[in-house]
């Protein structure tokens, strides 16, 4: 069975497409997780039924390291699912996953191990677990509870799959760089490297070294003052999209190491706020 | 006589909730039966990561028929709430009885309970067993508001080898049951109790959690023995592993060689904190390459393909562990308190690089009454916390004080500056091990007296379940760290050097308190926690406690308080113990009532002109050696001594009582040994107040 990276996510986007996901594209803004995406943050409140899947690419400024660790990246993608309600059958669904991109359970040592998740800035928490593939971490599984202070009702299950580890613990490799991309032969071969080492490397120098500190506090201003008016005008996307700014701009200034402790929860506590107003803001409009 | 199964199957529940569970649901289930007048023989919990299991057995087929008490409303209640009793209950007002509560008159009557099958309170119980269950941390799922630990998926009840039936959260109780997750799904049926641990046997799960243990414990060991090796003993680590598994296999891994020049510690944190893997040691006691890990199935390449994987994450969390080994060690160790100043210790305490100025000062004043080094200690405090903006520890925070010990030998400090700094964060657990050396003894103190001055005078203290700070624990570690006889400081004393340590004029803080009311709610705090120690750890009874703590409210020092009581215990054991407290009580009885009809206290002033008889001469002589030595003793803290010089009063006290009257005719003689008696009082009070000894 292939196991290079775009068949692995194929596969996926098929497997899902066949328990009835809405097969989404990636949120075109930068987001740290795919939990931040308006389709799983704003979906996943109000009663309304949802299941949706998508690659969603994550920037953690604080993570690069130009390109020279095997494990940690300033990008990586994760593959984000969200069934709401939790159907009961949620484990065994995603169990067949696994087999589907051709992890066989009988070979490996799978392994559902605490994890409780919480994002203090989406002010959101859940509880679940992080899934071991031989003592890696696979995938986290969480059962949503609230999301920007509101009670899920009912309650979805989102499961993210780290697709960089995932399809290294398939191909067995060590290093995410030597990661088989294509699985192409000869000069159309492309290792994840050719394809995100020079990003790794360019971000990385721009997060830690190269961002302009006053500029970005800037920024974040400017993007609060956007997403608090647009919740004024009852425009919930555009909003969000402002607040889902807001918080990649403050992690640009955590990476970048010039907030201080202090500071640094007041700068959550204001993006939480954003959150929480959007969520707000979409509960009322009876979107969910 | 009939057996209930009863079974909860649900996604994997955390480890360190499962044993908890077992006795929750077997106390639950108890208390519910008894309530129904369901007598049983035995009950037995069980549990695994995916179900919580309890068995009933000798239970009968029928509940027995009973009289069950009912309380009305109030006589005088309007009529219709009386009339509406009367028709639920199915009776006549004359049938109930009038009966007078601390609440006014009420009416109650007894109805008769007539029997039920098993079968069918069973299945009333059950739900209510579910719902009354308090999990740690639950959790909803799907569209229902009913909360368990995780999502209930399955529900076995079987009484009698036939379905006691019930349905809770959607979910309708059946005979049949799930195996292992992956190598044999099922389902399966069961009859009894008997067949359901066998099948599930069958199914490659182990029902028992302490089996599971002794055979991850077996399974590891084989593996060590077989290289020679030893299993590092971790008690804890046993404990969670047996929670994560239905089908515990042992697979021997290896740690690649060239990351085994780093500290033992960087390899064992994430080997074990993350992973869940058992270091083994060689016959040296070092680390050996080869470590076990616990698989949680069997496959058909006998666990090779979980070996390479667990292999794989190892080495990358080593490279990650080497990575920061290396960095960290590119700066000074002192250049990481820099980044201390921007953590904060707590919002109205300031940083955590001012609570190490306030350690530098603060320990330098300690070093000073106890005659240690000072540029030692100064140096050890300047360092103590520096590690914690090492990348190491921002990864691995179980390795605080280690890494600032391993940087600073590295770095050329003095070896006791290097050890105090990991020391310092010692007893590490309750019961844990007291640094020996002086420096970490000093810095463990000064610590533990920074945090709890600061929070008391910020108003923050332990209340009920509520101590975020663990300020209990610290007290705790404050008084073991002081027991240490050859470091007597006056708590007191080190409370204001640690209070003085404070710039309080740079705190805003609401709440500010002043030294005179910090210490001594912080002295009384320490005392509460010092008697639970002496009970606990020294096993000293609480009368000899309060007797000591009785008439030593001046003495400020924990391990001379310690020391007294010890000496008490000793005192107490043997036959001249109890008997001088006869002796005592019978004293202090007759001061009692004759000071009281006289109006006036007896101070031992004792004329000896006025002693008469060889008894009372005798005592008087004894008491004039005794009170001074004893009083010598004492001030040199030597109390085992002090009590067997008490100790050899003994014959003299006996003597007097069997042979003196006290209350004679003769006012002066009577008045000068009733202050005989108050001299032994006075004597004996300079160890323990003996009248709070019981006996």
């Amino acid at each position: 069975m292939k196991t290079d990276f775009q068949t692995i996510i194929l596969k996926l986007q098929e497997y899902w497409s066949q328990q009835g996901c809405v097969i989404l594209q990636p949120y075109d803004a930068e987001v740290g997780a795919g939990t931040f995406h308006p389709a799983t943050t704003l979906k996943a409140l109000g009663p309304k039924p949802w299941r949706a899947a998508y690659v969603q690419p994550s920037r953690r400024p604080a993570d690069g390291r130009y390109g020279e660790n095997p494990n940690r990246l300033y990008r990586h993608h994760q593959y984000q699912v969200i069934l709401k309600p939790s159907p009961d059958n949620v484990q065994d669904i995603y169990l067949e996953s696994l087999k589907y991109i051709g992890l066989n359970p009988t070979l490996h040592d799978i392994r559902f191990v605490e994890d409780d998740w919480e994002s203090p800035t989406l002010g959101a928490s859940g509880l679940g677990w992080e899934v071991w593939g031989d003592g890696q971490e696979i995938t986290q599984f969480t059962y949503f509870q609230q999301v920007g202070g509101f009670a899920c009702d009912p309650v979805p299950v989102e499961l993210t799959y780290g697709l960089e580890r995932l399809v290294m613990l398939l191909q067995g490799i060590e290093n995410v760089y030597d990661l088989d991309w294509n699985g192409a032969k000869g000069e159309a071969h492309m290792t994840y490297g050719d394809v995100a080492l020079q990003m790794e490397k360019e971000f990385s120098a721009f997060s830690f070294e190269h961002v302009d500190a006053p500029m970005i506090f800037r920024h974040f201003e400017d993007a609060e003052a956007m997403s608090n008016q647009l919740v004024k005008s009852k425009l919930v996307l555009p909003a969000y999209e402002y607040c889902l700014k807001a918080s990649h701009l403050f992690n640009l200034l955590d990476a970048r190491g010039v907030l201080s402790v202090t500071e640094r929860v007041n700068y959550i506590g204001r993006v939480r706020t954003l959150a929480r107003q959007c969520c707000e803001l979409w509960m009322e409009s009876n979107h969910g | 006589m009939a057996e209930w199964l009863l079974e909860i199957l649900s996604e994997e529940i955390p480890s360190r909730m499962q044993k908890g569970a077992q006795e929750q649901l077997k106390e639950l289930t108890k208390k519910h039966l008894e309530e129904k007048g369901l007598g049983f023989k035995t009950i037995n919990g069980f549990v695994t990561p995916r179900r919580l299991t309890v068995v009933v057995d000798g239970l009968p087929l029928q509940t027995p028929e009973r009289l069950e008490e009912k309380k009305g409303p109030r006589v005088d209640a309007p009529q219709v709430v009386i009339e509406g009793f009367l028709r639920t209950a199915g009776i006549r007002r004359d049938q109930c009885e009038d009966r007078e509560t601390p609440k006014g008159t009420f009416l109650f009557v007894m109805k008769k309970v007539p029997s039920q099958p098993t079968r069918e309170i069973l299945s009333q119980i059950a739900p209510s067993i579910l719902e009354q269950f308090r999990w740690p941390k639950s959790m909803r799922w799907g569209s229902s508001p009913t909360t368990w630990v995780r999502p209930i998926r399955g529900l076995l009840s079987v009484f009698e080898g036939e379905i006691a039936p019930f349905t809770y959260v959607g979910v309708e109780a059946s005979n049949h049951t799930y195996g292992h997750r992956f190598i044999a799904p099922g389902p399966f049926t069961v009859k009894n109790f008997k067949e359901y641990e066998q099948k599930l046997r069958d199914h490659f799960v182990i029902l028992n959690w302490e089996e599971r243990r002794s055979l991850i414990h077996q399974g590891i060991t084989q593996i060590a023995q077989k290289d020679h090796l030893a299993l590092l003993e971790d008690e804890s680590l046993l404990d969670e592993v047996a929670g994560l598994v239905e089908w515990p296999v042992a697979l021997k891994g290896t740690i690649d060689t060239h990351f085994m020049e780093l500290p033992l510690e960087v390899i064992t944190t994430p080997m074990r904190v993350h992973q869940r893997y058992f270091p083994l040691m060689d016959s040296e006691g070092k680390l050996s390459p080869t470590f076990g890990l616990i698989a949680n199935t069997e496959t058909k390449d006998h666990g090779k393909t979980i070996v390479i994987g667990n292999e794989r994450v190892l080495r990358a969390r080593l490279a990650d562990a080497q990575f920061f080994w290396e960095q960290d060690q590119k700066k000074p160790l002192a250049s990481f308190n820099e980044a201390l100043k921007t953590r904060l210790f707590h919002q109205h305490l300031g940083s955590l690089f001012d609570k190490v100025e306030r350690l530098v000062k603060s320990s330098a004043q300690l070093a000073k009454k106890v005659r240690a080094d000072p540029k030692i200690v100064g140096r050890a405090a300047l360092l103590s916390k520096a590690d914690l903006a090492s990348q190491m520890v921002g990864e691995f925070p179980e390795l605080q004080g280690i890494m600032g010990r391993y940087y600073a030998e590295n770095q050329g400090e003095a070896p006791e500056v290097a050890l105090a700094i990991e020391e310092h964060y010692w007893p590490k657990v309750s019961g844990g091990a007291i640094p020996e050396a002086i420096p970490s003894l000093i810095l463990a103190m000064a610590d533990r007296l920074d945090t709890l001055v600061g929070f008391f005078t910020i108003g923050i203290t332990p209340s009920g379940s509520k101590d975020p700070f663990a300020l209990r624990r610290a007290g705790l570690s404050l008084i073991a760290l002081s027991l240490n006889p050859h470091f007597s400081l006056s708590m007191i004393d080190l409370l204001e050097c640690a209070y003085d340590a404070y710039a309080w004029s740079e705190f805003t803080s609401p709440i500010l308190k002043n030294k005179e009311e910090v210490i001594p709610d912080l002295w009384q705090f320490l005392l509460e926690r010092f008697k639970f120690t002496l009970r606990d750890v020294q096993a000293s009874p609480y009368d000899h406690v309060d007797a000591v703590l009785g008439i030593a409210h001046e003495n400020f020092v924990f391990a001379d308080l310690a020391l007294r009581v010890k000496a008490l215990d000793q005192l107490m054991e043997k036959e001249d113990g109890e008997n001088l407290l006869v002796a005592y009580k019978r004293a202090s009885n007759i001061l009692k009532i004759e000071e009281e009809k006289d109006k006036s206290s007896y101070d031992g002033s004792v004329l000896e002109n006025l002693l008469t008889s060889p008894e009372e001469k005798n005592l008087f002589k004894d008491l004039q050696i005794k009170y001074p030595e004893i009083q010598t003793f004492i001030q040199k803290s030597n109390f085992i001594k002090a009590v067997q010089s008490l100790a050899e009063l003994r014959l003299s006290v006996d003597q007097f009582f069997d042979h003196v009257i006290v209350n004679i005719e003769d006012k002066k003689l009577r008045a000068n040994r009733l202050h005989l008696l108050a001299l032994l009082r006075k004597t004996m009070h300079q160890i323990a107040d003996f009248s709070k000894i019981e006996g």
